[in-house]
This record gives C-alpha cells, structure tokens and sequence, in this order.
C-alpha cells in the first residue's frame, strides 16, 4: 500500500482549495493537493463577470458597505442561507480583493472624469471622482443594490486563478496532478484523508491527514446541460455522502443561469446584462420589464430564468433544431465596449456560433451553472459530523447563498471562504495529531481495489457512458427550473433504476491504468448518488423558495419550510438518501424573512418573524438616534471572525471630502 | 446537412510495452455545430472506450485540449469540423511534452517546471498595504496592458509551434518570455530589469529566439508574442550594452 | 504530477558567459542587417549596366576612389579591401549563425520532424534561410576570392569573367540563393527586434523586393553576358569616350 502523510490534505485545485492550501502552507504546515487536472485548468478560471465585494469606488458604488452586501446576498438567497456565514463573508470581501491585488491581479481600474454607461437601454454619462482613479473598478450586476461587482475586463476568474496559483507555486505547495480521490478514509468520528487513484498509472495511494479538505466544486454535469466543465461531476460530495455520517446540504438548491449559448451551454457573463444588454424574444421584444419591471433583466439569477423559461412557454422563443430560445443584444453596449470588457463572450460567439455580438445578437437559454448545496459544514467549514473533515467553495455548503446564489458571490466566496476557512484548517492541523490507522486505511483501500477488480474482471454489462446520459436525461427532464410532484417522483424512480443497473456495469477495455472508461464508470455510481439527493431533497420540499420553484407549491412557505435539507447515505444497499432537516432560527435572525422584491408577495409568514422584526426595532431603538452601523450590527447578530480578520474595512468614502453625486437612473429597491 | 466525417487519430500508449505509434481511422455522421470535443466523446462512448484526450472547459477559457489539428496546433474544443470542408481531420498530440496516451500530453507538469525555473509569480514590494486599508492606484491603461498578456491559458501550443523549442529542450519558449513580459510590466514587482535579464537574456530565453514566429501565428488568444519578444530583447540587451 | 523534478538547467550562453548570447545576438543581426544592406545596394550597383557601360564604368570610378587618384582611374585596391572586410563580416556572421544550426542528430530530426508534422510558413521560410545560408557560405568566398584574387571592375573586365571565365554559372546559382537568404533575413530581422510590428507589410515589401531584384539581377547577368559574348580576345578594358 503506498502511503502518503502530510498534515493538510486538499482535494482540488481551484480557487478556493489553493487558498486553503495557501493558508496552512503559510502556518508551516505540511500541505498537499490533489487535482484532476493541472490547477490552472480549474473550472474557476472560468468566471468571467467578477467578484462582488463592497470596495465602493466607483460612483456607482459609493455608499457601498458590508450590511448592504449582506442584505442582498440574505435576500439572494432568499432567507435560505446561513445569516452568521453571510456576514463573514460580507466583511471579509473587500480584504480578499485587496490581497489579491497584492498577489498579482491586475483588476480593471477606474478613470477618473466622465464615462459613459448603457443602463436601462439608454446610454449615461456617469463622473468618476478624482481620488477614484486607478482604484478598483466595479460593474453592475443581478439583485444587488449597488455597483459591486470587482472584475478583470471578462476574465475574472482567470486572473484571480492564475494569481493564487502562483502564489502558491511560489510558497512550493505541491500539487498532485491527474489523481482523483474516489473515498474518504474514517471511523464514523475523524476523517483520516482519502484513498485516490492515479489517472494516468491506475496506482491506488492512501493519503492520510490532519485535515481533509474537500474543494472540487459544484455537481453541475448531474445535468445534461450545464455550463459546468467536464470535471464538475460531483465527486466531491459523493465522498462525504459515501461516509453515511457526513451531511449534504440543501442539495436541492441548483441554480439556473438566463444566458448560456445555444446549443452548446457555453455561459456569456451575466456582466453582459451587467454592462446594459438587454433580453428580447422571437419578435425582437424586450420582455423582461413586463415581469419584472423595476428590475428587468437584472433581477436575481432565478428569477431572470424562470421568466424567460415562462416566456417560452408562451410560444415567445425563436425555435432552433436545439429547441426554443431567446436572443441576448449587447449589440448596444458598442463594439469598443465588447472588445476590452467582453472580450471572452466575443471569442465564444466568434468560435462556436459564428457571429459578431457587437453586429448580432446571442442566441441564449437558462441553463444549469451553480450548485448552491454541497457538503454541509459549520461556519468554520467543517463538517458538523466528521471531524477533520473540511469543505470549502461551490463543493461546501457553508451556506451563504442560501437558494440562489448572487452573480459575483461564487468566485468571491472562493476567495473568502478559503481565507477564513483556512485558517480553521491550520487551528485544526496544530490542536491535532496525525492518527495513522493502517487497519482502517488498508479496509478503505481494499474495498476501493475490489470494486475496481470487479468492473475490471466483472461479468457486467451496463455500459457507463449510456446510464450517464441518461440520469443527465432525467435530471434536466424532471428536476430543472421549475419541478413538480409527479416530474420528481418520476425522476426518483428511473434514477434508483438506474443506480440498481449501474451495479452490474461491465468495461469494454479492460487496462488498469490511463483507462478513460473505468474512470466513467468509477464516477457514473457516485454521480447517481448526487443526482438522487438532488432529486429526492426536491420531492420532499413542498414550498418554492430561490431556485427551487415547485409549481404544484408555488408559495415559499417560511412556516414549514424555512431549514436546511441535510442528506446521508444509509449504507451501501440504499437507494436514496436519508433527509433530516436543520432549522434556521428567526430570532437569531439580523434579517428575518420578508419579500424579496419579485413578483406577488405571497409568502407563508413564519411565526416568529413578527417577533423577531419587534425585537430588532426595539434594539435599534435602544441605540440612540443615528447608531453607529458595526455597533447596531453586533447588538442584532454577533459573530466570530479570526482576529487578523476583524479590522474594518476602509473606503474611499471614508477620506473623500465631497462624495460624487449619483446620476439619474440609479436602481432602487 | 449530415455528410461522413473521417478522423485520423494518433494512438499510442507509452504505459503498453507492446504497443507502438499508430494513426487510427473512425469515421462518423457530423451534427449541426459539431465541435472536436463533441466528436471526440462521441467515438470514445460508441466506438472505442479507450481512447484519451483532455477537455476541461469545453469553452476555450481552460487550455486543456490543444492538439495538433490538420497540422495546426490549437484548441480542439472550439474547432468546428464544419472547418474542414473535405471532411477529413487528422489529430495528433501536441509535440513537445510528455505522452500521457493518445491524445493527452503533460503541459501541467512542463508549466508548473516552468514557473518555479523562471519564478513566474509577482514579487511584490515591501511597502505594499495590508488588506484592510484601500488598495494602492494603479493607472487604469497599465492594468489592461497587464491583462492583455494575462490572457495566456497556458495550452502548450506556443511551445509546439516553435521549431526552437522543438530542437533546444532548454530553452523557455514563448509563454516563459512572454509571463516574464507580463511581470516586467507590472509596477508592483520589484524586479529590476537586471533581475529579469539573469532569467531570460542568454540562450535559452530572448537571444536563443530566431523569431519564427510559430508562437504568434497560432497562438489561440492572439497574444502580442512578436511584439512583446522583441521589446524584451532589446530591453535585455540595452542592460549589457 | 507536479512534485518538483529536475529543473533543467539553463546553459547561459556558452563558454562567455551569459553576456556573450546577447552580444552575439545583436552581432548576428547586426552583421545580417549590413550583409543585407550591401546586397541591396550591390544589386543596384551592378545593375548600373542596363544604364550603358558608360554609366557603369562611373560607378566604378567613383566607388574605387577615382577622384584622389591622378589617373582617374581608381584603384582595384579599394576593391580587394572592400571585398576582405565583407568575407570578414560574412565570416562572423556564419559562424555566429552557425549556433542555430541544428548540429546533432536529434535536432535535426525534431526539425524534421517539426516541419512534416506542423504547418507553419514562417518556420519553413526559415528552414530555407538555413539551407541557403549553407550553400551561400561556399557561393561567397568563391565570389568574394574573385575579387580578391582578381580586382578588376569594368565594363568589360567583368562581362569577360561572366562569359568567357564561366562565372555566369557561378551567379545564376548565386542570385537565387542570396535573395532567398538575405531578403528573409531583412524580414526577420526587422520583426525581431521590433524595428516595425508591422509584419503584413513588411513581408509584402520583402515579396516584392524578391521579385523585383530577381529580374534586375538577371537582366544585369544577361546584358553582361551579351557584352562577354560580343567581346574579342584578349580582352581590353573599356575605355570612356
């Protein structure tokens, strides 16, 4: 058995696991991470739009602070998430850009004096103050109330990736490439690492660790569709699911993004609608102000989507071979706008659909993108029933975006929650030894080495690719946008068959190492797992609330339904998951629940928001008249930060004499 | 609308004692739109479960999937095989990095050895600010010149399309000078010409380049490769001069 | 996996150190840049012909000193000089250029192996300065011992060495050969030291300049020829009127 020790294991090598590995490496701790694929291929690199972070230097942001980034990411989330997370989050934003400017990202900077800006389709002339220029710039993004989303033109995700990257190239943190860790090694109590196979040699190795930290990213490819790379297959939390202790989280939360490409699924950065692009239909109408009209095209992410979806359902798309679609027009935004900022979405529309967006418009549908669920952990990221046991990015559900997650939030809680997170890890690593149970780590391995033996030598027939498609068939059929009783128990149903047919899979080449079909087939089993809890946390939740929107249930429904689903595993034989639900205490609330903004307000009221919202206005109340912001904030809700993390954060607005005046056409809400 | 299409495809499994190099013929039905990448899954779920190749983004944003189409280096997954009108695409793998099988080649690990042999990471001054204060300006054309060159995905097709690197295994190739470009732009690193000059003014970086420009001609986020190789050198060779 | 292996090591520009590649980078180039001026205006300069043997016999005068001299004849010395101080130059440059030359077996094989996997003009263009530049070595001292050995420039002096010394064999081969070389080394080395990024335009220039100097330089060859062929022996030096 070839073993390998360190203190801090991290699987996956996008932006949020190289932070973690960052900060325990910084610690002196013995680190490691495990990739599929070199790191600077991570599906992070992929971000395009930006990352949301209340720096406030532009105009457009001025005002800009913590409570509004939080208010909006609770009301994102739509009162789903985890309101102490938020606020971590919220606070620590703008030091995660700041360091990473440090770090190398160049970010796109402000020009001082007049700019101008296509907002609600007419162009504005907005006037950037003089102490803004070369600050960090920032682009108007979905269900925000101020301009916050920080960008790099519309490669974000890229310079952010590249920057931590080498960052960590340069602290010596190594990366194990082309391995893929398919089980976790652990006693029901402590995670001890995990059992992973070498892609290219087949090579079975045990890593064991203080910490395991799972940061592989979302389950997007569960789905037919999605805007997720090949990689993002949920393997990640498979791991923990697989332990039968360790909890999924709210797996049913899988967010729709309004503009990917048709057919290809490719996504254009909601920085499109961001920068002024609009929506129109088949008889080149702009839609979006007949639904939502405050916020047209740039209200929440689930929102956009199940408009345009009921707009195709109203015989508005433009039919394609690929089925119907709407068109997105940054036609508008100008073709030096799209050259310098946009430049990703032109060379996607260039390569895979042939057309000049700066002349034509993007021919676009909702289409699979984020997984707001993942491996649930508490606010230090670790997971709540096994110890040591970490996750921590899109792979996590820390839960700060609740049911919908904010464009902009994901790279940023990357960033962040690696950084807070982190330093949870290196606290762990230090207060812990390594425990080396060779019994234990032989029992994880050996059952990994028989199931490979029997898809290897088996007398199986099913063949992975084809049970593949399907269950991506059956998740975008029955559990997409919108989901419904009878669509969800169907999809329950085919897809326990299709676990039960995936237990007598069968290979066609029949190599032990670089075997591109024994991978599939090591993953289709996970993967159905995943797919599974998706299904049935769906089913069970009787309410719609984010991006979950139940037709039959069209009510979010605080009084039954305002918990987290948590789902395990029973053991290897089930075939569904066991769902147990947390609830989520009003009365610690600093938000209770309200309306949203979209649509009729309809909500079921839990019964303590009224109490809670009482009880908020008497503490402010008790403060005095105009109450310092932080002091208000931590009467209402304290929460915990690591020290080096606490400082507040300073604003251009703190030192500017004469704070810019806003333009007209400036977003209320 | 959907003709036959025909892939010659170079196989080899170094792991395989037995096997030898080998060019393959599959052929298929083209659908609309029909990518490499699209193609590619497609003969490896129904004709031959063996077959490797790398795709990550499927999107041209990730770098994984350069391979030499039709004698072009480039990346596979938004090749269109509309492209070729005769129908007929051959595909090898990117020459000059480790074999991994088939189609696959190692570019992690050459530009990982890369980055640690040139230090390709900004080295920051000592009085930069912590990160609770504001961030330090910087003059808005300077950040987008340093994205500009930012844009290199790493897929490893500067360093195939360069006869140079293919005959000199030491020298840097394109996207070690280039990144050396992007850090000597920046205002943040504290290397000083004279640093940048140890890295890449001897024969294996800026005076080992003949400027054939395999680099620039390929390159699939049309990086300034000649411009910028060229500004490097005669930075470099005014600091001995 | 990217655990750190070895790093190869960086060969620093030979036996001179790390300063010796840029200096002779910018040698080389500055001694291509100088053979190719020359070539340009020697072409000029022969050419002359097609204006009268009258013109031509000025030029001569001029370029040989004419003006100090009490004859007014000039002196072939100036010639020899001239032609000793180029094989120097040219001398310099080939063995500078010979560093680019693929000397081992391997790199000669990854060239061709480079060269039938990959389709790239530029590096092809190349190849073929290479394999000029070979031939030209030998073309060069062979023109250049002529002129040493044997200084004398005229009208008639020179057709009678075309014609009735067989050298016309000699510069039918030459012409090609040394355009090839010297017009893609012009282009190259413009591009790669940034003198112009304009490189469409460049190449156009270096295309046409191509064609041009090849109907120049063989209607110069052929009007000498005519001459050497209308010539009696034993040839006299032609004498203005």
């Amino acid at each position: 058995m070839k073993l390998i020790y360190t203190d801090s294991l991290i699987i996956g090598a996008g932006l949020a696991g190289l932070r973690v590995a960052i900060a325990t490496k910084e610690r002196g701790l013995d680190t490691l991470v495990l990739s599929l694929i070199p790191a600077k291929r991570s599906h992070s690199a992929a971000a395009q739009g930006g990352m949301q972070a209340s720096l406030g230097n532009t105009v457009k942001g001025m005002g800009d602070n913590e409570d509004i980034h939080f208010q909006d990411t609770v009301k994102g989330s739509d009162w789903g998430c985890d309101q102490d997370v938020a606020r971590m989050f919220a606070h620590c934003a703008p030091k995660a850009i700041r360091e990473l400017t440090n770090w190398g990202v160049p970010w796109s900077r402000i020009s001082a004096g007049p700019r101008d800006v296509i907002m609600n389709a007419k162009k504005v002339t907005l006037h950037e103050a003089e102490e803004a220029h070369g600050l960090i710039n920032a682009r108007d993004f979905g269900g925000t109330k101020k301009w916050r989303t920080c960008y790099t033109a519309d490669g974000t995700g890229h310079s952010l990736l590249y920057a931590v990257d080498n960052q960590a190239i340069s602290m010596g943190i190594p990366v194990h490439e082309r391995i893929e860790a398919l089980s976790l090694i652990h006693d029901g109590k402590r995670c001890h690492g995990v059992i992973a196979r070498c892609l290219v040699t087949g090579e079975l190795r045990a890593y064991v660790a203080k910490s395991t930290t799972i940061a592989t990213g979302g389950y997007g490819k569960i789905y037919e569709i999605s805007t997720n790379a090949t990689i993002c297959e949920g393997i990640g939390q498979a791991l923990a699911l697989e332990t039968g202790v360790a909890t999924l989280g709210n797996m049913e939360a899988v967010q729709f993004h309004p503009t990917a490409i048709v057919p290809a699924g490719i996504l254009t950065t909601e920085g499109c609608r961001g920068d002024g692009g609009i929506l129109r239909d088949k008889d080149g109408h702009r839609f979006m102000p007949d639904y939502e009209p405050e916020k047209k095209e740039l209200a929440s992410r689930d929102v956009v989507s199940r408009r345009m979806t009921e707009h195709i359902r109203k015989g508005k798309g433009d039919d394609s071979p690929y089925g119907p679609h709407l068109w997105l027009d940054i036609t508008i935004l100008g073709r030096e706008h799209i050259e310098t900022n946009l430049r990703e979405v032109k060379e996607i529309c260039e390569y895979f659909l042939g057309i000049d967006p700066c002349k034509e418009w993007i021919p676009v549908r909702p289409t699979q993108h984020y997984s707001m669920g993942g491996v649930r952990t508490n606010a230090t990221g670790e997971s709540p029933q096994l110890k040591g046991l970490f996750s921590v990015g899109e792979a996590a559900c820390w839960d700060m975006h609740g049911f919908n997650r904010l464009g902009g939030n994901s790279v940023a809680e990357t960033v962040v929650g690696g950084m807070i997170i982190g330093k949870y890890v290196a606290d762990f690593c230090e207060q812990n030894a390594l425990e080396i149970d060779t019994a234990l780590t032989q029992k994880f391995l050996d059952k990994l080495q028989n199931e490979i033996d029997n898809l290897v030598d088996g007398k199986g027939t099913e063949n992975p690719f084809e049970i593949k498609k399907e269950m991506q068939r059956i998740m975008m059929n029955y559990v997409g946008i919108f989901r419904n009783g009878p669509e969800l128990d169907k999809a329950i149903a085919e897809l326990k068959a299709l676990l039960l047919r995936a237990k007598n899979l069968g290979l066609k080449c029949k190599k032990r190492h670089s075997n591109p079909e024994l991978v599939e087939a090591l993953r289709v089993t996970r993967m159905l797992k995943v797919a599974l809890t998706v299904a049935c946390g769906a089913a069970a939740r009787t309410e719609s609330r984010g991006a979950h929107s139940r037709e039959d249930y069209p009510q979010r429904n605080d009084k039954d339904w305002l918990n987290r689903t948590l789902a395990t595993w029973p053991n290897d034989e089930s075939l569904e998951p066991v769902l147990h639900y947390e609830k989520l205490d009003v009365m610690k609330m600093e938000l209770p629940p309200g309306y949203r903004g979209y649509g009729n307000d309809n909500n079921i009221a839990h019964p303590d928001t009224e109490k809670r919202t009482q009880e908020i206005n008497k503490i402010t109340a008790e403060l005095g008249n105009a109450p310092d912001r932080y002091a208000l904030q931590q009467a209402l809700m304290p929460y915990t930060l690591p020290s080096h993390l606490q400082p507040a954060n300073e604003r251009l607005s703190d030192t500017l004499a004469v704070i810019p005046s806003q333009p007209v056409g400036n977003k209320s809400l | 609308m959907s003709r036959k299409i025909t892939f010659n495809i170079f196989r080899y499994d170094p792991q395989d004692s037995q096997d030898k190099p080998k060019m393959e013929r599959y052929e298929l039905t083209e659908t609309d739109g029909m990518t490499v990448f699209i193609a590619l899954n497609q003969l490896r779920e129904q004709q031959d479960t063996s077959l490797q190749f790398d795709f990550v983004c499927r999107a041209g944003i990730c770098g994984s999937c350069a391979m030499v189409i039709n004698g072009f280096p480039t990346l596979a997954c938004r090749t269109l095989t509309a492209n070729y009108p005769d129908g007929e695409i051959t595909l090898m793998p990117l020459p000059g990095f480790e074999l991994i099988g088939d189609l696959s080649v190692n570019t992690g690990k050459f530009m990982r050895e890369l980055a640690e042999r040139l230090k390709l990471w900004l080295h920051p001054k000592p009085d930069d600010q912590d990160m609770h204060r504001l961030e330090n300006p910087m003059a808005p054309e300077e950040a987008a010149r340093i994205y500009e060159l930012e844009r290199c995905v790493e897929c490893g097709v500067c360093v195939s399309a360069c006869a140079t690197k293919q005959m000199r295994d030491t020298f840097v190739g394109a996207v070690g000078m280039m990144k050396i470009a992007r850090f000597e732009m920046d205002s943040r690193d504290n290397r000083s010409a004279d640093d940048f000059y140890h890295v890449i003014g001897n024969q294996d970086g800026v005076f080992g380049c003949m400027t054939l420009l395999g680099c620039q001609d390929n390159c699939p986020k049309d990086l300034p490769h000649m411009q910028q190789i060229a500004y490097l050198r005669r930075k470099m060779a005014s600091t001995i001069l | 996996m990217s655990e750190k292996t070895r790093v190869p090591t960086a060969i620093n520009g030979g036996p001179f150190g790390q300063a010796w590649s840029a200096r002779a980078d910018c040698l080389q180039s500055l001694t291509g840049a100088l053979l190719g001026a020359f070539l340009l205006v020697h072409m000029h300069f022969e050419a002359s012909i097609l204006l009268g043997k009258e013109t031509f016999y000025r030029f001569v005068q001029v370029l040989e000193g004419g003006m100090f001299s009490a004859t007014g004849h000039g002196w072939p010395l100036v010639t020899q000089i001239f032609s000793v101080f180029i094989l120097v130059i040219v001398v310099v440059h080939a063995a500078l250029a010979l560093r680019r030359f693929p000397v081992q077996l391997g790199q000669w094989r990854a060239l061709r192996g480079f060269m039938s996997n990959i389709k790239h003009k530029d590096t092809r263009a190349w190849y073929w300065q290479m394999i000029t530049g070979f031939i030209l070595f030998f073309l060069v001292s062979a023109h250049l011992a002529t002129m040493i050995l044997d200084p004398e420039i005229g009208p008639h002096l020179s057709a009678d060495r075309v014609y009735n010394g067989h050298a016309w064999i000699l510069y039918v081969v030459f012409l090609p050969v040394v355009l090839v070389h010297g017009l893609i080394g012009l282009y190259r080395v413009i591009l790669k030291w940034g003198v112009s990024n304009n490189r469409s335009l460049i190449r156009t220039i270096a295309q046409v300049l191509m064609i041009y100097l090849l109907c120049l330089g063989s209607l110069s060859l052929i009007t000498y020829i005519s001459i050497g062929s209308e010539l009696t022996l034993p040839v006299q030096p032609f004498i203005p009127k």
